[in-house]
């Protein structure tokens, strides 16, 4: 009944205004990098809520076993995420999801990719090989994203120049210094990001 | 831009039952699989609300007078995301909230994507 309106809000050209009434349009962004790399400091430089933890259990399809004792008996692993929420506007609202952070929680990553803008890829750059996964990752999936090097202690112990050259990311990924506990950084790294988002939605679009 | 007043930290009530209890064992939502961002709004309040609705169903009719992730009802009754899911759908299948599944393709969406840089540039 439901979408029975809704269409014919949308025939009669009333679906925006219906939408900009009700409901904000939720837009995603991942923030991924190895553990501990400051993904949940980076979100919560900028989200106006405290960064909120949710929950997800590994379930049989995630595991991709038919097992359903795994749900019944339930001592199966908890996967943890971190997210903050930007209000952009009475209409649009933002959310930053913190990968998990171990690699082999795969399934979580297609369930926050799914729907995404694109990803920050937050590096160590004394532990510059636990960003390999969400770069490999991000780069396979064909998704914009940004490669943000933590300065921790505000100091940049490597030059971007390095670390793209180490990463040999491709000419159209930006490679940044982002002290995650400045709000301006984490401002300016999404902007990169939603940038180059744009410019390839253009491009495809004039396709 | 931190708004104390706005935090939401969640109560660290210990919870007597199992999470997959409350949905009877499900783990699945009987229709969609709802995104973490889909935007759930109730349509009813939970004054109106049958005597033997659980407290979780109606704190979610309660949380969502304004719209609300589903990551974001999952934090705030400590579910996991599964389970809240299922309770949501079954909220959906009682009319009882609506859930907007937002742009299906915000990725190439070049209006959506211009105000979204807009509103960070101006944050």
């Amino acid at each position: 009944m439901e979408s029975a309106l809704s269409d014919r809000l949308a025939q009669s050209g009333f679906a925006a205004n219906a939408r900009a009434r009700s409901v904000p349009v939720a837009m995603k962004i991942v923030v991924a990098g190895g553990f501990a790399v400051g993904k949940t400091t980076f979100v919560g430089a900028i989200s106006e809520i405290d960064p909120l933890r949710t929950e997800a259990e590994m379930t049989v399809e995630g595991l991709g076993v038919d097992n359903v004792g795994a749900v019944e008996g339930k001592t199966g692993t908890t996967v943890a995420m971190d997210f903050g929420r930007i209000t952009i506007g009475p209409d649009m609202v933002l959310y930053l999801f913190g990968t998990p952070g171990q690699d082999r929680f795969w399934f979580m990553w297609d369930e926050l990719a799914r729907g995404s803008i694109g990803g920050v890829v937050l590096v160590d750059t004394r532990r510059l090989e636990d960003c390999f996964p969400a770069v490999d990752y991000f780069e396979a999936l064909g998704v914009p994203f940004v490669v943000a090097c933590n300065l921790f202690d505000g100091v940049a112990t490597h030059h971007p120049r390095e670390v793209r050259e180490a990463l040999r990311v491709p000419a159209n990924v930006p490679v940044v210094l982002c002290d995650a506990r400045r709000k301006s950084h984490v401002q300016e790294t999404l902007i990169l990001l939603v940038e180059g988002a744009l410019r390839r939605a253009q491009s495809r679009q004039g396709r | 831009m931190v708004d104390d007043s706005r935090a939401h930290e969640p109560r660290r009530t210990p919870r007597i039952v199992r999470p997959y209890v409350l949905t009877q064992g499900r783990t699945k939502a009987p229709d969609a699989t709802f995104a973490l961002e889909a935007q759930v709004r109730s349509l009813i309040t939970s004054s109106t609300m049958a005597r033997t609705t659980t407290p979780e169903a109606r704190r979610i009719v309660d949380l969502c007078h304004e719209p609300l992730s589903v990551a974001e009802v999952a934090a705030r009754l400590l579910l996991p995301v599964g389970v809240a899911r299922v309770l949501v759908g079954d909220l959906v299948a009682a009319n009882a909230v609506t859930v907007d599944v937002g742009a299906q393709d915000a990725a190439n969406d070049v209006a959506l994507l211009e105000r979204l840089l807009d509103g960070i540039r101006a944050l």
